[in-house]
């Protein structure tokens, strides 16, 4: 294991360009649009769940509404691009800025608090949110929702088609871990994972905790604004039951199963979630059953998740080092 | 001025309601040491257990509140053995993500076994309504409903404060919402005991949710989670552990919705029940409780 990894260290600007490079051929290997399409949505879904992973993964505080910071992002471009006809490439940094400014606010009354009161605020920030977007007619189409979003301008592309619309998805994706990874190797994101692991520990060592933590907010927030603009289009049509607690639940799956400080987690928890529900659509409300024993099962065995950051908090703490200590005991006596 | 009478009655009757889920909520918080966020599916399945009272057995409200107790009462074994009793010295985010995916379990299960329409409760208490003239033209209505409802959840209220004042078990349950680790040593069995606490908090949330229901003439299977949310919100209000505190909040909160939807919508319900909320603990964090610490 650590030769490959020796060869990975050695080879990586090359690994990753050739990993970037098979991931541009896969829309157009694909054979049917539809692949292309569950394609799209793992890309867009793995941002997503990144960006959420910021947050639960990275600074140890959970968020469950990501669903209100996605809806942001998509009434910005849904209601700016119809109503005054802006382009998507400037409504993208847009989106996710109105998004990051939102979590800021939200982030505001739960900064001297511990981590449930931040859940529930978010919880019914995202809430607030969809009850906003579903009755404020004259901007977001109230029940109607919005209709006929333009899609974005690309090297004059069709990107209505998903073979095309892959890229852009590509594109905020390969952004969002390029910079992901430059800001948790600094010293933003050391403060970050010192937080999750002991915030007391991280206070007396002068991080400035409430700080960090509402830096971690509006960065998460900043990402799902910018993927819900993506989104928008993407599906041309965008109404506030898309951006239900529910969805945010859904994303929360991801990071759950996939698993929760690492990059990788989310991408792999998004593909897995996403085959799943493509896979098991013949089984309607069955397949929601599914995930729900999927969670509670990883919760059991594997509290960080497929990929997960194994060396950390998020696998269990306590019980974690309580068996490790019980192996210990067990092998000493053994040998 | 009329009109905003009689919307202040009914917000203190779904104030009351309120303030029975948040009582529930507060005992589980209080005595596990951990938030659940499956209460709103706990109060489904008991409001569930009441309406197949009414559907075979008929009409005999004791008997159903009986059931609705029961039924969220067994579910609280299998929430506090799957979700709790294993991840009691783990982070908190992992039992709370455990509760989440049982909320999800139970929710689509319902939705699969019982059907995902919604289900008419209809008729279960005279739709009488008493006329109160408060002197001058202006008289308030108050319907039986909220009469019996208010009466209950006092009555509830009462009998859970005697349980755990007066009774043994009672006492071993506050013990441990106290101290774990010293009700230990005492000879208390402390997972039992926290299992009895999270089993009289989902029972209590199973008379809630029942009361909402024949409140809203129908059991749906989708709208649980904000009732939930606000029985958090109620309890944070009161401090997440103080029972009467959070029993204040839930009247506050069925007080400021229903005066909220007085001024603009009723769409806007639940924005005014979380907007209190957030203004709530912005300002006053610790809830209504005078003592600080206790943080969950």
């Amino acid at each position: 294991m650590s030769k490959v990894k020796e060869l990975f260290n050695k080879y990586q600007v090359l690994a990753y360009i050739v990993l970037l490079a098979l991931l541009c051929v896969v829309p157009f290997a694909l054979p049917k649009a539809v692949y292309v399409r569950y394609a799209c949505n793992i890309l867009m879904y793995a941002t997503l769940a990144g960006s959420l992973n910021i947050i639960n993964g990275y600074s140890g505080q959970t968020c469950l509404g990501q669903a209100g910071f996605f809806a942001i992002g998509a009434y910005t471009m849904g209601a700016l691009s119809t109503k005054f006809g802006i382009s998507f490439w400037l409504l993208l940094p847009l989106a996710g800025i109105l998004a990051a400014f939102v979590g800021f606010l939200v982030s505001l009354p739960t900064l001297k608090l511990k981590g449930i009161y931040l859940s529930i605020v978010t919880l019914g920030a995202s809430e607030i949110i969809r009850i906003i977007a579903q009755t404020w007619t004259p901007v977001t189409g109230g029940a109607m929702g919005i209709k006929q979003i333009p899609y974005p301008e690309m090297f004059g592309l069709d990107t209505f088609r998903p073979k095309y619309y892959y890229f852009i998805f590509l594109f905020i994706g390969v952004i969002f871990l390029f910079v992901t990874k430059r800001v948790l190797q600094s010293r933003v994101g050391r403060a970050w994972i010192s937080i999750r692991e002991d915030e007391i520990a991280a206070k007396s060592l002068g991080v400035q905790t409430s700080f960090y933590k509402s830096l971690n907010f509006m960065y998460g927030a900043f990402w799902a604004g910018v993927v819900g603009c993506a989104y928008a289009p993407f599906v041309n049509y965008i109404e506030a039951s898309q951006f239900s607690t529910d969805t945010g639940f859904n994303v929360l799956a991801m990071i759950v199963i996939g698993g929760q400080g690492t990059l990788i987690g989310p991408i792999v928890g998004s593909t897995i979630v996403t085959l799943l529900t493509e896979s098991l659509r013949f089984l309607e409300s069955w397949r929601y059953v599914i995930y729900a024993v999927l969670i509670i099962a990883m919760m059991w065995l594997r509290p960080q998740g497929i990929a997960g950051a194994s060396r950390s908090i998020l696998a269990g703490g306590k019980i974690k080092r309580k068996k490790q200590a019980a192996g210990a005991e067990g092998g000493a006596t053994n040998g | 001025m009329e009109y905003f009478l009689n919307q202040l009655v009914n917000g203190l009757c779904q104030g009351a309601i309120y303030a029975l889920m948040a009582i529930g909520y507060s005992v589980i918080v209080g005595v596990v040491g951990m938030v659940t966020f499956a209460y709103g599916e706990i109060m489904m399945i008991g409001a569930f257990g009441a309406y197949y009272v009414f559907q075979f057995v008929g009409i005999n409200l004791p008997i159903a509140l009986l059931a609705a107790f029961a039924s969220s009462f067994l579910l609280g074994i299998i929430v506090y053995k799957l979700c709790y009793e294993r991840f009691f010295n783990a982070p908190r985010h992992i039992s709370l993500l455990c509760t989440i995916g049982f909320s999800m379990l139970i929710k689509n299960l319902v939705q699969i076994v019982f059907g995902p329409e919604t289900k008419p409760v209809l008729n279960i208490i005279d739709n009488r309504t008493f006329n109160i003239p408060l002197g001058g033209a202006i008289s308030i209505d108050l319907k039986l409903l909220q009469i019996v409802v208010m009466i209950l959840v006092v009555v509830l209220a009462v009998t859970l404060t005697l349980f755990f004042n007066r009774t043994r078990a009672g006492v071993a349950l506050r013990a441990v919402s106290q101290n774990k680790d010293a009700a230990y040593l005492m000879g208390i069995n402390v997972k039992r005991t926290a299992m009895l606490g999270n089993c009289i908090g989902c029972g209590f949330g199973g008379i809630a949710g029942i009361l909402l229901a024949i409140y809203y003439y129908s059991i749906s299977t989708t709208t649980w989670g904000g009732f939930s949310m606000k029985a958090f919100a109620a309890s944070v209000l009161g401090g997440l552990v103080d029972l009467r505190m959070s029993a204040l909040g839930g009247l506050c909160i069925g007080i400021v919705e229903n005066l909220g939807i007085t001024i603009s919508s009723a769409t806007f319900r639940d924005v005014f029940a979380f907007g209190f909320l957030i203004i709530m603990l912005v300002l006053r964090p610790q809830g209504f409780a005078s003592k600080k610490g206790n943080r969950v």
